[in-house]
């Protein structure tokens, strides 16, 4: 079978970047197959498509996911990986219409929001490490790389909240 | 006149209307999709995403419950609270197209542009 993995790193708020890139490799024939590991694309070489991808964050239980992926089943999207949350989630494009996940604004926003306080959850946690394993001596010569790591860690959680922010609040003002 | 406990549910969105009306008897999720998209004539298409959304905060809310399952599709049915959200909903629209209709001036217009007697 003709395949090729790609690692690719795309942040949080730039599911839409993510989605378009994946529509571009479809239409030079390579079409996602799974993702191996976070950031490793794996595509399967066929003929050129006009496949629209999208990305969904629901945080579902499990309980709960057999329904969900046959609800877009139903609807004409192939489910085709799982990456942290997010949901790959394929359609063809007959026509001039794309398909979309949601059909309004409001629920639109609502997967941002989801996304923005799974984040949010970690944020205190890690507030209150960093000081902590910039401070064990256990960690001996390490303790300055270990306090500038998590204190990156802790700017970069910072600034995709901000950026999820500045997302919904582009849809909400212009609807787009 | 809407009843206790309604008014918190009120108004409801075009799609969220849609959606109990479509359980008043049991549906699955893409019977709901297809349904709305049939009886709104085309004006409301429910994507995926916002279907499951919709739905689970409605049975959150306990407007519609869970009332089986067909294959791996959940199937749900309003619950009596939902039923009573949906009349006055229903109620509501009832007094705007009475209004709409006693502005006779409105009316007329829309008769000649349709070219059909309403």
């Amino acid at each position: 079978m003709n395949t090729l993995s790609k690692f690719k790193w795309f942040w949080a708020w730039q599911d839409e970047k993510e989605e378009a890139w994946l529509g571009e490799m479809a239409k030079n024939g390579y079409h996602l197959d799974s993702i191996g590991l976070p950031g490793q694309y794996i595509f399967l070489r066929g003929e050129p498509g006009n496949f629209v991808y999208r990305l969904d964050f629901q945080g579902l239980k499990a309980k709960d996911r057999d329904s969900y992926y046959q609800l877009f089943a139903d609807a004409g999207w192939e489910h085709v990986g799982d990456m942290g949350g997010w949901v790959y989630f394929r359609h063809l494009v007959n026509g001039s219409e794309i398909p979309e996940i949601y059909s309004d604004l409001e629920s639109k926003m609502g997967k941002y929001h989801r996304v923005m306080s799974y984040l949010i959850i970690f944020l205190p946690i890690m507030i209150i490490m960093m000081p902590r394993v910039a401070d064990v001596e256990l960690f001996g010569p390490f303790r300055g790389i270990l306090g500038l790591l998590s204190a990156s860690l802790l700017l970069l959680y910072s600034f995709a909240i901000i950026q999820l922010f500045r997302r919904i609040s582009r849809l909400r003002k212009k609807g787009i | 006149m809407a009843q206790k406990g309604t008014d918190k549910h009120l108004p409801l969105t075009e799609a969220t209307y849609y959606i109990l009306l479509s359980l008043v008897t049991p549906n699955h999720g893409y019977a709901v999709m297809q349904e709305a998209d049939e009886v709104s004539q085309g004006t409301v298409r429910l994507a995926p995403g916002t279907l499951y959304g919709a739905l689970t905060a409605l049975e959150t809310s306990k407007l519609i419950t869970m009332v089986g399952t067909d294959g791996r599709r959940k199937v749900y049915q309003v619950t009596e609270l939902g039923r009573q959200v949906l009349r006055d909903q229903i109620h509501r629209y009832q007094i705007m197209l009475e209004n709409a209709v006693n502005q006779s001036e409105l009316w007329s217009a829309i008769t000649i542009e349709e070219g059909e007697i309403l």
